[in-house]
């Protein structure tokens, strides 16, 4: 094959039920077309036959996908996209920072692709070209941060794992007497990089991450719950082959350059997304709070979600991804009176957890008050205040649990519990009441153990709305489910006009994510500077890259990958074909694996009646809703316009067979999408 | 306590005739050991004694820098330093390792390496246990004699080649080793597939130390870049990595990758977490 640079040209499948690995070489054709990512990942999912609407996601012929973009390695940062067919039957492309990525790629590697299911609990040990089906019982059941520091130091280089060969001869005989060596050999270095599931994942709660060093995740759409299905526990990678670039003295000093204008990022630098949290709820009005029932408090002295706060509080240092200078993600050590949450060690929280599981859970206001009365607290209560969301955060964290889905999750049957619709009785006894995170723990204890009420809430807020909508018989309950295509609305609000738009969460190619991009263009009804913004997330989740550093990369975006590959003709018109192809892929899966014969009415209009319902009760947007109220113009002119420039069908939203042939994905999608046209 | 003195002015190969000016500083090296080491028992500086005490050949023939700079001007190059991370201000971000990697894979395998960006010829790595960060290198530890019978580098004592030597003053290769610091005798060592004591008694007793390249298979140890560490220069955070005169054993800098792991959990978190 080709001599590639920047990838590896190698793709490893492991199958579990056969015990078998084997590996792929795409051709560097496939490459230039999908980049890596999740577009890549996409293209599999339709090689491979994953659209089959009667592949159980949870069984054994799902395909979960491990994978890194040419740039990935050496570059700027290390991401990596998981990509599968989710627990909730959608599409699931979801990215993780930290180190794992770079080290996949220093291990020869584009990706890691899994099928099948393991008899027993294993994890996969990647060394180099070898990879391992081993063992996992051992950390079977324990939180994300202990098997993950268990399994580091299990996977060590040969030149590292070395037996030990010294003798007290080789010391002189004085040193041998007062400490004779142990002649136990090398293994003290600790390399390998991990991406691991929790409790959550094991016992396949749909919205259950993949987490990396504690704290970073696949986040979204429960690629844990398919590694928990395969019973696989972790992969743990080390790598030692370097990644192999084309041009490396133009791809360092393109790399360099980027760190230098990342080191003058003042904003990410300071609170990285915590730094958000006060604009987001004072200024744009569109921060999560009691289910959404607010979006801003009526008194903006409530200041435990901004960074500045949670710095002065507990932030204990900062950590960085491999290369980058932003160093976004803070560590912290909860100090509190309650014992349960004393000592405990979590993560900042950031942008989304402050929200998802602090303002919507109604951690914030004092007791007996709510979001639209005066904060009567002292400083010394929102320090309180900010433990309770930094301890929800470590529990969905270490359990490995999206805490967008499961602060949506929890938020709903408060809400419902508020409203009367269900109490304690129907939740294993459990009082619900806003702001107790004693409850919370319970709760989300017998979530990740599937105990009682616990196993129907393991399917997610859409299936929990629905089961107490069947249970109580009232369909309204349904009206409180926080979701756009059956998953939980992330820290966003669309009513507020200062933050995203509907339209966003709408078309986005993965179930109402916030990395989607194009929210000028949906503002403005520009539906081209629209879908260029989603095509270049797309691309930047197939190179892959993070979108916190976009800004320092984009204008060396296409330089790095043309250092890095060689492909001296690539282009951002290039670039936007991997997203225009990952959003016409993602598209028809999503359309076939549902079966769906009306697009419209049974995909798209899902998303929360409360957009559209509920004006914002308080703050600079009082009185806004979604779309100005106006979801008909929505869904039958804004969205047809938008499929249309799409190049999909107005009717349905289906990708034409010459829009195919033009993106050259004729051949692995054009027989689905004759079946929808 | 002894006053520790830098030695921060320019070097000057000994063998070269001596010039008239004395040094800003006005110490001689000699008088400088005997300052530092003769007062304290056990206050010892890195590099510059471990090269008196062993006084094996300096092992490469390499030139001696080819332009030394004037006597009393500042150089680049420091002797009797050592390499500081502070564990709160480091952020993981690999940079130091990618800036030693390319340094010496582009001195040692240059053909090699030239399509290659590799971690592993770095003898600077992070390991990241989660919430903290562990630097992994060399801290130039150095045994006692009146309790292991050595002043040597523990690595080096028990390495049967004489490959790990310090290169002294004038010797070596400006900016790559030289000054007192260790530098690997390639053409000596045996390689990871014959003998690993040098790592071995590193982990066994110190820290890890030591690697192995990739391609020779040969024993690679932190040169401090002879005085002017690239890694330093690359850190993008503030006081992470230091360069600061030496004021004691560098065996009281080392821990294994998992203990300082620990320890740093007790310190950063307060948390006790057996690793």
């Amino acid at each position: 094959m080709a001599d590639l640079f920047g990838m590896t040209g190698k793709i490893a499948r492991v199958d579990l039920t056969k015990e078998t690995v084997t590996v792929i070489e795409p051709e560097e054709e496939i490459y230039r077309k999908f980049l890596g990512g999740s577009a890549m990942g996409a293209y599999f999912l339709f090689k491979e036959g994953i659209f089959d609407p009667n592949l159980d996601p949870l069984g054994p012929d799902n395909l979960l996908q491990f994978m890194v973009g040419p740039v990935t390695g050496a570059g700027p940062n290390a991401r990596i996209t998981l990509v599968t067919k989710s627990a909730y039957n959608i599409f699931c492309a979801s990215t993780c920072g930290g180190h794992f990525g770079s080290e996949m790629k220093y291990a020869g590697w584009d990706g890691i692709q899994v099928v099948g299911k393991a008899s027993k609990p294993v994890y996969l040990a990647v060394m180099d070209d070898t990879i391992e089906i081993r063992d996992a019982s051992h950390v079977w059941g324990k939180g994300v941060e202990e098997a993950e520091l268990i399994l580091k130091s299990e996977v060590l280089a040969e030149l590292e794992s070395r037996e030990g060969m010294l003798r007290d001869a080789d010391l002189n005989p004085t040193w041998a007497a007062m400490r004779p060596p142990k002649r136990t050999g090398m293994h003290e270095k600790r390399l390998a990089q991990v991406m691991a599931i929790g409790p959550g994942g094991e016992n396949q709660v749909w919205y259950s991450c993949v987490v990396s060093e504690g704290a970073r995740a696949s986040g979204r759409w429960g690629a844990g719950a398919v590694m928990g299905s395969k019973n696989l526990k972790a992969v743990v990678v080390r790598g030692t082959k370097g990644h192999r670039l084309a041009d490396k003295k133009t791809f360092l000093a393109l790399v360099s350059g980027i760190q230098k204008s990342e080191r003058g990022d003042s904003f990410w630098r300071a609170y990285g997304t915590a730094g958000i949290g006060a604009n987001s709820a004072y200024v744009e009005d569109a921060f999560p709070i009691r289910n959404w029932q607010w979006c801003s408090w009526a008194d903006p002295h409530v200041k435990a979600i901004t960074g500045p706060f949670m710095d002065q509080t507990s932030f204990v240092r900062k950590t960085s991804c491999y290369g980058c200078n932003l160093h976004c993600m803070y560590p912290v050590e909860i100090t509190s009176t309650d014992p349960l949450m004393n000592n405990v060690m979590s993560d900042m929280p950031d942008w989304e957890a402050m929200g998802m599981v602090g303002g919507n859970l109604g951690y914030m206001e004092m007791e007996g008050t709510d979001p639209g009365q005066p904060f009567t607290g002292s400083t010394r209560d929102q320090a309180e205040h900010l433990a309770k969301l930094q301890y929800t955060t470590f529990i969905h964290d270490n359990n490995s649990l999206d805490f967008i889905e499961g602060g949506n999750n929890l938020a709903l049957v408060m809400e419902l519990v508020q409203r009367g619709f269900i109490d304690k009785n129907d939740l294993d006894g459990i009082d619900m009441q806003w702001g107790d995170v004693h409850a919370v723990d319970e709760m989300v204890k017998k979530i990740v153990a599937r105990d009682g009420i616990g196993d129907k809430m393991a399917q997610g807020t859409y299936e929990t709305a629905r089961y107490f909508a069947e249970l109580k018989g009232k369909p309204e309950i349904l009206n409180y489910a926080m979701t756009a295509h059956h998953y939980g609305q992330p820290a966003h609000d669309v009513r507020s006009p200062k933050d995203k738009n509907a339209m966003e969460y709408v078309t986005v190619n993965r179930a109402c994510a916030h990395t989607g991009g194009g929210t000028a263009g949906f503002k403005t009804g520009d539906w081209a500077a629209a879908i260029a913004g989603q095509n270049v997330n797309a691309a930047q989740n197939s190179l892959v890259h993070c979108q916190f550093a976009a800004g320092h990369w984009a204008g060396s975006r296409i330089d790095l990958i043309k250092a890095a590959t060689g492909w001296s003709d690539f282009s951002d018109e290039d670039l936007q074909l991997v997203g225009a192809r990952e959003y016409a892929l993602s598209r028809l899966f999503e359309v076939h694996i549902r079966q769906l014969k009306d697009p419209k009415a049974e995909w798209d209009r899902q998303v929360p009646p409360r957009w559209f319902n509920d004006p914002l009760p308080t703050g600079p947007e009082k009185g806004a809703v979604a779309y100005e109220g106006k979801p008909d113009v929505l869904f039958n002119e804004a969205l047809p316009a938008y499929w249309k420039e799409r190049g999909w069908t107005e009717d349905k939203g289906i990708p034409t067979l010459d829009t195919l042939k033009k993106l050259g994905i004729d051949d692995v999608a054009a027989d689905v999408a004759k079946q929808h046209l | 306590m002894a006053e520790i003195k830098r030695r921060d002015e320019a070097p000057k190969p000994e063998k070269e005739p001596k010039k008239t000016e004395t040094s800003a500083s006005g110490v001689s090296r000699r008088e400088f050991l005997v300052g530092s080491g003769a007062g304290v028992a056990g206050l010892v500086i890195g590099g510059v004694i471990g090269n008196q005490v062993i006084g094996k050949p300096a092992a490469p023939a390499v030139e001696a820098p080819a332009e030394a700079p004037a006597a009393g001007e500042e150089s680049p190059y420091k002797a009797g330093y050592n390499l500081v991370f502070d564990p709160v201000q480091c952020t993981g971000c690999m940079e130091c390792a990618v800036a030693c990697s390319e340094k010496y894979a582009t001195l040692l395998h240059p053909e090699e390496t030239a399509n290659i960006v590799s971690l592993e010829f770095a003898r600077i790595r992070p390991m990241r246990f989660q919430y903290v960060d562990v630097v992994n290198f060399c801290s130039y530890c150095q045994l006692y004699e009146w309790a292991e019978g050595s002043s040597e580098f523990p690595c080096a004592a028990v390495c049967p080649e004489a490959a790990i030597a310090t290169i002294p003053e004038g010797e070596g290769e400006a900016g790559y080793y030289g000054m007192g610091y260790k530098w690997v005798d390639r053409e000596k060592c045996l390689g990871i597939d014959k003998c690993w004591r040098c790592a071995e008694i590193c982990e066994d007793q110190f820290a890890s130390g030591m690697s192995f390249d990739p391609i020779d298979r040969k024993a690679q140890v932190c040169s401090r870049c002879g005085g002017d560490p690239e890694c330093v220069k690359a850190c993008p955070e503030p006081g992470a990595l230091t360069w600061i005169p030496a004021a004691r054993n560098g065996r009281y800098f080392a821990n294994r990758p998992s203990d300082y792991a620990e320890l740093l959990f007790r310190k950063i978190y307060a948390h006790v977490r057996e690793l």
